[in-house]
């Protein structure tokens, strides 16, 4: 059974987290990026945000390799992170559920650059990390409906699922025609941003405002979903679109 | 090269912010206990050593992370 209302600790998180951003915003001052060109489709997280947290994340796969830990596992080590997720969500302890998203987004990072500096990068890890990445999904997008089970929107946490596939599977069916597809606003990265930060201050607002209010509510994980479900239908669109644009212009090799 | 304390802050942090969590929504207001504790006491370390050496010493990542 969940505890009742804390907001004392609701605000000491809090102050933890904004220490921890003021932080992270200190080294994304300082982290320098070869410049990009703007594009209008390019990720909402962009390239300095991305590299600051593979800044962030360098000890730790220093410390992965030196200790012998396989991309593989740490692939595996994700699916079941995201399970836990999905569970958490499911059992309504919302915080956790995102930090379990964001852990999951991390070890999904850490995979990649563990088997770049390992050496051991290749098509079969590629082919598991992508298959594990849309289990990891489901894991946690369906925790995340048995808790808006009684919802209206429980039918924006389906499309977001939907739509988060469909990106990931527009761009393998376009890149097996040959057509490259990075483009897209809303990302993976995105997406365990989006729902991890909206878990968290979702659940901090609901015990902040708790005693006013006189009960939990999850407004904020409310509009994380819509806008997850808005912007992975739109980066998924966007993807087929642009696809079909590059073949009916003869892009196909 | 990255920041001093570049391990200790994030880890601490972590842990804290999982006790946090767990103290917020769930029973276990034991291992939520424990983790504040421990996660605290990581991060204070982490950011002791950051400000012992200072606050223009290498940043919280490296300066040109990821290129």
């Amino acid at each position: 059974m969940p505890p009742a209302c804390r907001p004392g600790t609701a605000a000491v998180a809090a102050a933890v987290v904004a220490v921890a951003v003021a932080l992270a915003l200190r080294g994304y001052h300082r982290t320098v990026v070869a410049p990009a060109p703007d594009a209008p489709d390019a990720p909402l997280l962009g390239p300095r945000v991305r590299a600051w947290y593979r800044g962030v994340l360098t000890p730790f796969e220093d410390l992965l390799v030196a200790w012998h830990v396989s991309a593989d596992h740490l692939t595996y080590a994700q699916l079941v992170v995201s399970v836990l997720a999905g569970g958490a969500f499911a059992a309504g302890w919302i915080f956790v559920a995102g930090w379990l998203t964001i852990l999951a987004g991390t070890l999904d990072i850490l995979d990649g650059g563990v088997a770049r500096r390992s050496a051991s990068a290749g098509p079969r890890g590629a082919l598991i990390d992508s298959v594990v990445d849309r289990w990891a999904e489901f894991a946690t997008f369906l925790g995340l409906g048995a808790f808006f089970r009684a919802s209206w929107l429980l039918l924006p946490v389906a499309l977001a699922a939907f739509a988060s596939l469909m990106v990931s599977y527009t761009r393998a069916r376009a890149e097996g025609l040959g057509i490259p597809m990075t483009a897209g606003r809303a990302q993976r990265p995105e997406r365990y941003v989006l729902l991890g930060f909206g878990a968290w201050v979702s659940d901090l607002v609901a015990h902040l405002a708790c005693p006013v209010v006189g009960h939990a509510t999850h407004v904020v994980l409310g509009t994380a979903v819509l806008l997850l479900a808005a912007l992975s239908t739109w980066t998924a669109l966007g993807r087929t679109l642009s696809a079909a644009r590059t073949l009916a212009n003869g892009g196909l090799r | 090269m990255t920041a001093p304390g570049g391990i200790a802050r994030p880890t601490g942090f972590l842990l804290l912010v999982l006790g946090l969590g767990l103290r917020l929504d769930s029973s276990w207001q034991g291992a939520a206990w424990l983790l504040i504790l421990a996660g605290g006491a990581v991060a204070a370390a982490g950011l002791w050593t950051l400000g012992r050496a200072g606050l223009d010493a290498e940043p919280f990542v490296p300066r040109r992370a990821g290129e």
